[in-house]
């Protein structure tokens, strides 16, 4: 079985995960805090948005109004949640936002549950280049794209502006920074305001990419761990990069039926085996 | 003018007398119906479904919810009401085993009718069978039809996929198929290995592509069905999965050159809707009982009872409609007892003395009898995927799965 029409569909898985990992890191990077809430804010801006296009609202209306629920969700827990847990370590913080995704898991379940057939779909669905035989739609390359002007844009923030510097200061030590006079509640609800943005964004494309359902967008979170250790928690470039490649092996072990019934299982593999000759240490001495 | 009068009269009298007729049609018909609230002590039945999860297998316990509402609305098992308890085993084993507990030891439920879940017959069967309780469900797993105190009212995946198989090969000219289907204990071997058990007796060949039921990479799964140069790719999902693989599918315009083919678990309401216009007659699914919108007096009956007693919200599909026959089957049989002495042991035996069963929304009748495992349900229908909807096709036909012949020795054996 020839490998290249399976490089070409890992482009598409690909793109899932360094979207998926991106995510993860931005919160990360902005405030210290792992966002594992990523992937449920996304889906019920997924959610929200096939609702309203049911109602026969345009499109654009419709997204636009997808990612506002996911951006004032996110917003509302960096107001009021996350500042009761300000003082706490970051795995707890972190631990909070895991709380969150099954908060929003059970909401999501509550108001639309499982039991109706979804689909989410784009105009850009319908046009595709072909890559060693294979289609590879617009949406596909559209959430690589937004990948990476993502790691483009929050690079940018984080290292030319006044709130960036703040963000920075803040991921690095938010007890020195309130000492500094930074308004730590304000900057972090900037920053809990961007990735919610971000996921609805993404959420969008990953239920058109992936599937509408709540579960399995919200543990796409845990492939995304994956992809962020390639970035060391810190590179958003080495995290998209670390994404796009595990999707890449992912969809290549598939041509190999031995293993192609445990491919999932490729971002984890490869994480470990780059914690093995990066070193684990180097992961966490910088962030504690 | 006394002419008018008189017409106007008499147009309004046949209103009213349609209108009250249509109205009598339409009512539930359950139980006793007398329209009497049952009083007495109450008789309770358990239902473990797989809800929380991957996918939501509610439906059959929300139908037979509204029958068993229905049946206490009117009389009850002779003045007792049943008192329907339901649990959700999260799709995860220690769950299932916990609440199957629950329900047998501290609510000594009578029986288990509407159960519907991946994994509750291979976890609790061996306590159905120690502590005799009958379980009435829908067969997901192998070992829903492998056990004594198991028997399910719809076919089982396996059998839905021979029937799907047989109609294609019969109708469709397919000689090569890919069988598409998730990594999950048992699956692959029972299923995908079935099918090509069955396909080495009628001249098909079944060949397996496994995908990892987390994987996000659908167009892979695709692209290694494909590879196996197929004229047919049968998908062992449920919706979840299945539209999944046709988005994939539609991304690479695969629907014009491969048919595609889906166990009954594709056969839900919404799903041509939701798969869109591509696949009009592009997509074949089996079906387990009778169409959804069958105009038998038992299918509208169903429909009645859930219009009546169930909630806007609760599916209408395939397995409701199982829901709804395990649910009567069990009222018809308790209701032949005496009220003083339903407890689980009379329940039991009047479950396994059922026989003959029929109903509009079989193929065949349905029966349990003494054998030591049940598949009474082998007959199906198809259906194909149009305008949004679903366009059955053809009769019903029998499913010659050679894992029934043991099933079908016996029924010869009683016939004589």
């Amino acid at each position: 079985m020839t490998l290249l029409p399976f490089l070409a569909a890992g482009i598409g898985t690909g793109s899932v995960y360094a979207l998926s990992g991106v995510g993860l890191v931005v919160l990360y990077r902005s405030s210290g805090t792992l966002n594992f809430a990523f992937g449920a804010l996304g889906a019920i801006a997924a959610y929200c948005t096939w609702s309203v296009l049911r109602l026969g609202v345009p499109p654009a209306l419709a997204w636009v109004a997808g990612i506002a629920v996911s951006t004032a969700g996110s917003f509302l827990y960096g107001l009021l949640i996350a500042p009761l847990l300000r003082n706490r370590e970051r795995t707890v913080r972190s631990v909070g936002t895991l709380g969150f995704a099954l908060f929003i898991l059970g909401c999501t379940g509550l108001i639309w549950g499982e039991a109706v057939p979804r689909r989410l779909t784009f105009p850009t669905d319908h046009y595709f280049v072909l890559i060693f035989g294979v289609r590879v739609t617009y949406t596909r390359l559209l959430a690589l794209c937004i990948a990476i002007s993502m790691v483009g844009a929050i690079t940018l923030l984080l290292g030319r502006t006044r709130l960036g510097l703040s963000m920075r200061s803040l991921a690095a030590d938010r007890h020195l920074s309130s000492l500094l006079g930074i308004p730590v509640v304000r900057i972090d609800a900037v920053a809990w305001l961007i990735s919610g943005l971000f996921a609805g964004v993404a959420g969008l494309l990953l239920a058109d990419l992936v599937a509408l359902n709540a579960v399995f967008l919200t543990f796409l979170v845990i492939p995304a761990i994956a992809a962020a250790i390639f970035g060391r928690l810190q590179s958003l470039a080495g995290t998209a990069l670390g994404g796009f490649l595990a999707g890449i092996a992912e969809a290549l072990l598939s041509a190999e039926p031995a293993v192609s019934s445990y491919r999932s299982a490729a971002p984890f593999v490869l994480a470990l085996i780059f914690i093995t000759f990066v070193g684990g240490r180097h992961l966490l001495a910088q962030h504690e | 003018m006394i002419s008018i009068r008189y017409t106007s009269l008499i147009a309004t009298i046949t209103l009213v007398l349609v209108s009250w007729a249509a109205t009598a049609a339409a009512a539930p018909n359950c139980g006793l119906n007398n329209g009497k609230p049952a009083t007495g002590e109450p008789i309770p039945i358990g239902s473990i479904n797989g809800v929380t999860g991957p996918d939501d297998f509610s439906s059959s316990a929300k139908a037979a919810d509204a029958y068993f509402k229905c049946l206490n609305a009117n009389g009850g098992i002779n003045g007792r009401p049943v008192k329907y308890i339901t649990a959700d085993d999260q799709w995860r084993p220690d769950v299932a085993t916990q609440v199957a507990t629950k329900l047998v030891k501290d609510d000594k439920v009578v029986a288990m009718i509407g159960s519907n879940s991946i994994i509750e017959c291979s976890v609790n069967a061996p306590l159905y069978e120690r502590e005799n309780v009958m379980v009435i469900d829908i067969a997901v797993a192998h070992e829903c039809v492998l056990s004594k105190n198991i028997a399910p009212v719809n076919q089982g995946p396996r059998l839905s996929g021979v029937g799907m198989l047989r109609y294609a090969s019969e109708h469709l000219g397919v000689k090569k198929v890919a069988c598409v289907i998730w990594n999950l204990p048992g699956g692959p071997p029972w299923l995908c290995g079935g099918f090509a058990e069955w396909g080495k007796r009628h001249g098909v060949t079944v060949q397996n592509v496994v995908v990892d039921p987390s994987s996000s990479d659908y167009t892979s799964a695709m692209l290694q069905a494909v590879a196996l140069n197929p004229d047919a790719i049968l998908l062992n999902f449920t919706k979840g999965g299945i539209i999944q693989s046709l988005s994939a599918a539609e991304e690479q315009d695969l629907g014009g050159k491969y048919k595609f083919l889906s166990l009954a678990s594709g056969y839900v309401v919404g799903l041509p809707d939701a798969i869109g216009a591509y696949w009009k007659d592009r997509f074949w699914t089996e079906l387990e009982f009778t169409p959804l919108n069958g105009t038998g007096a038992d299918n509208q009956n169903w429909i009645a009872i859930m219009d009546a007693y169930g909630s806007k919200s609760d599916p209408r599909d395939t397995f409701s409609q199982g829901g709804y026959l395990a649910a009567k089957i069990a009222t018809e049989a308790m209701l032949k007892l005496d009220p003083a002495r339903i407890d689980r042991a009379s329940v039991s035996d009047a479950l396994r003395a059922v026989t003959g069963f029929k109903s509009d929304m079989l193929c065949n009748p349905w029966y349990v009898g003494d054998g030591k495992r049940h598949n009474a349900n082998h007959a199906g229908m198809i259906a194909i995927a149009h305008d949004g909807g679903w366009k059955p096709e053809g009769a019903c036909v029998e499913i010659d799965d050679p894992e029934l012949d043991d099933v079908f020795a016996a029924e010869a054996a009683r016939a004589k």
